[in-house]
């Protein structure tokens, strides 16, 4: 890890030229359908305002519960869903927003992989169609001989051994681990330059999600893919990725370096997050070890979110300020950041008044 | 029978159930026994095919066709018919008829249709993963909780129907003013919490959670979780609480149960086995779960996938995926036994056993095998 880390120091994250694909205050407002044409327009408002950067080499975690935005960021990032507004850009140049053959060229270079490999393969097809379709439309084969041999390589690539056997077979003649394999070489087939996984392991079974995700860390390192992890697990988002982003009903509320952001959470609802997540670690020997939660209650609804902090009726440290509008972002340093009220509002951090987040006392 | 210590609750004795008959029959469930103790918790913990599902609502007797349990007992000790008439006193008891109460051990899988339907919510429950398929779309909470008094206690007044539902609701942190919700007015943690307050309306002594977390968020999970240790605590419950997740079960189980298709392959208390996981098995579903805290380290899980119940293989089930397999694995099937003399950790591997292997492997030995597999699979 300690060369990934020097590879990260904070001059490279704010180096704009480096991250190869950069997003900006992507905002996404779903229309809610209403019978009344003169009632007044509602949306889901999933998404407020996220911006990332995906750098070669490295991946990023996205880390939320359900409802916080996190796989509608990975769809506006795949140009499968049109951004209310924002922008995206890829090494440097604007992606345009509307267009075939644009998006084709865009889609040449970030692909995505989705969370169910029971339902993002076509059971009709054999795994020889499923990769086939990349490598022709893309134009990386021609002649049968090639796309066959391509097909060999890229199963041998994602471990799929010995490929001849693997490459006739249907989606129902291969676990859920290996049909995992298959979308994620279909993908490859591409040859991206940006990967985003939205929870690839999340319906797999727990022994071989690992193993998922080792494969996806090795063609990281093996072929500077850029990786964009979407997870509920903030414990796989440490295992698996450099960075970590933590959002909260379609808010980014801090980011950085995951061992900082996991080891000290500034937010209080990473603070909250991190309490939640299962940890036998904490375990004591007379048994029970008892959780108290700094806070309660569910991720609100979208429709009609909350002023300001959208964290602000469950934070136990809400003043009058975070109703009023989303604080900015502070730099913490070390490249960790928050957009907390309790850390200043832009600029220079401040020591939290009154209330300590570092010792959190539950009311 | 009369050895049991009498706060046993539930003693199930090699228990197979297959899903059809003849050739095709696929054995879900082989040969498992273990006994629950009153207000514990018993995790059963496995991927999915392990047979842990079938195997909790074999004892519930919930199994429909083509599932048919083959073999085995399921020995349930009902509470002694003593504290039935001071009702009033504790929110535990209410008075009424009551399932098979004070009538001596009853083996669960010889109960006729009508003592099923008296064994059923007065002493045991069952939680189930998705509230929202659990719950009735078209009845509100309160008519939910009251339709189960109703059945079960018809001589129960309407008005103390209506008081223990809110009771109830009050008692899994509902307020009561939903009682007139329907299930789609309701957050996903709050209709989790109502089907708790269902199955905890006759004060049972036994509930079964299948995955009661599972569909929820870590934060409301957590709050679902400390939720049923506190109720756990007040009414004196014992859960059999299947999950996946084992590292979320290692901190509120009392005893965890791993089994592997099909099979037990190691029981012990949630501790010794966070401690010293003996099955290779169990350290390698333990180690696949990232950390939180501590170094990071290349973590491995298990090579190769779980077997196709169809065509389990020989011996250890476990020997293609063991990084420790040799050759009395692939024939001689091995039952649990305590890993150490005089332990009551249980494990069922050949590991374990002086014929096979003289000095039992330390938990760093386990790690370093699992360690050398992932460096062999690195080089591909």
């Amino acid at each position: 890890m300690s060369a990934l880390e020097s590879a990260l120091t904070p001059a490279s994250v704010a180096a704009p030229d480096q991250a190869i694909l950069r997003a900006e205050h992507l905002r996404k407002e779903f229309p809610v359908p209403q019978m009344n044409p003169f009632a007044p327009k509602r949306a889901v408002h999933a998404v407020e305002d996220a911006s990332l950067a995906l750098y070669p080499g490295r991946a990023t975690a996205l880390v939320g519960e359900s409802g916080s935005g996190k796989t509608t960021v990975a769809r506006m990032l795949a140009r499968l869903y049109d951004l209310t507004s924002g922008t995206i850009s890829f090494r440097g140049e604007p992606v345009s927003l509307r267009g075939g053959s644009a998006l084709r060229s865009y889609r040449r270079h970030v692909q995505l992989v989705f969370q169910d490999p029971f339902s993002s393969l076509n059971p009709v097809h054999s795994v020889r169609y499923h990769l086939s379709r990349p490598l022709k439309l893309y134009g990386h084969a021609t002649s049968r001989q090639q796309v066959t041999e391509q097909i060999l390589a890229l199963l041998d690539r994602v471990s799929l051994t010995p490929a001849t056997q693997f490459i006739e077979k249907y989606p129902h003649q291969l676990s859920g681990g290996q049909r995992q394999r298959v979308a994620i070489a279909r993908a490859l087939a591409v040859q991206p330059d940006v990967l985003l996984a939205d929870e690839p392991v999340s319906m797999l079974d727990v022994s071989i999600r690992l193993d998922i995700l080792n494969l996806l860390l090795r063609l990281k390192e093996e072929e500077r893919l850029a990786l964009l992890f979407i997870t509920h697990d903030i414990a796989s988002a440490r295992y698996f990725a450099e960075d970590t982003l933590v959002m909260y009903a379609g808010q980014m509320v801090e980011g950085g370096p995951s061992e900082a952001v996991i080891q000290q959470p500034k937010h209080p609802y990473t603070k909250l997050l991190i309490s939640a997540a299962p940890d036998p670690d904490r375990l004591s020997a007379d048994g029970r070890n008892r959780v108290v939660l700094p806070a309660r209650g569910e991720i609100p609804s979208l429709v009609t979110p909350p002023s300001g902090c959208r964290f602000h009726p469950r934070c136990p440290h809400a003043m009058p300020v975070c109703r009023e509008r989303f604080p900015k972002r502070t730099e913490l340093g070390g490249g960790q950041w928050v957009n907390c009220f309790l850390y200043g509002d832009g600029g220079n951090p401040v020591a939290p008044a009154n209330q300590s987040p570092a010792t959190n006392t539950p009311s | 029978m009369g050895t049991m210590s009498n706060d046993t609750l539930l003693e199930v004795k090699h228990v197979s159930v297959d899903y059809g008959a003849g050739d095709g029959a696929v054995h879900a469930v082989t040969d498992v026994s273990f006994t629950l103790r009153r207000g514990e918790i018993l995790g059963l913990a496995g991927e999915s095919g392990s047979g842990k599902s079938t195997l909790a609502y074999a004892v519930s007797r919930l199994l429909r066709p083509p599932a048919l349990i083959t073999g085995g007992q399921a020995i349930y000790y009902p509470r002694e018919r003593d504290d039935e008439t001071d009702g009033a006193a504790s929110i535990s008891k209410i008075p009424g008829l009551s399932g098979v109460r004070g009538e001596g051990p009853v083996d669960l899988f010889e109960l006729s249709e009508d003592e099923l339907r008296a064994f059923r919510w007065n002493d045991l429950a069952v939680v189930f993963q998705s509230a929202m398929n659990a719950l009735n779309p078209v009845m509100t909470i309160g008519a939910q909780i009251t339709d189960v008094l109703r059945t079960h206690r018809p001589h129960m007044p309407a008005p103390a129907r209506k008081e223990r539902a809110i009771e109830l609701l009050r008692l899994v942190g509902i307020a009561p003013d939903r009682l007139g919700s329907y299930p789609h007015e309701l957050s996903g943690g709050m209709r989790q919490r109502a089907t708790i307050a269902i199955a905890l309306a006759l004060s049972p002594d036994l509930i079964i959670m299948d995955e009661p977390t599972t569909a929820l968020d870590v934060v409301v999970q957590r709050e679902i979780l400390t939720e049923i240790m506190n109720l756990r605590e007040k009414l004196h419950f014992a859960v059999i609480f299947i999950t996946h997740d084992l590292s979320l079960l290692l901190e509120i189980a009392d005893k965890v149960a791993i089994m592997y298709a099909g099979r037990l392959v190691e029981q012990a208390s949630h501790y010794d086995l966070y401690k010293h996981a003996r099955h290779p098995y169990s350290y390698g579903l333990m180690n696949s779960f990232p950390t939180l805290h501590g170094p990071r380290r290349t973590g491995i899980g298990i090579p190769g996938s779980p077997p196709d119940l169809r065509d389990v293989p020989p011996g250890c089930a476990f020997h293609p995926r063991c990084p420790f397999a040799f050759e009395p694995c692939k024939t001689v099937l091995p039952l649990l036994h305590p890993a150490v003399p005089g332990s009551d950790q249980q494990v069922a591997c050949h590991l374990y056993d002086a014929q096979y292997r003289a000095t039992p492997p330390t938990t760093e030995e386990i790690a370093a095998r699992y360690e050398a597999i992932a460096e062999g699979s690195a080089v591909r």
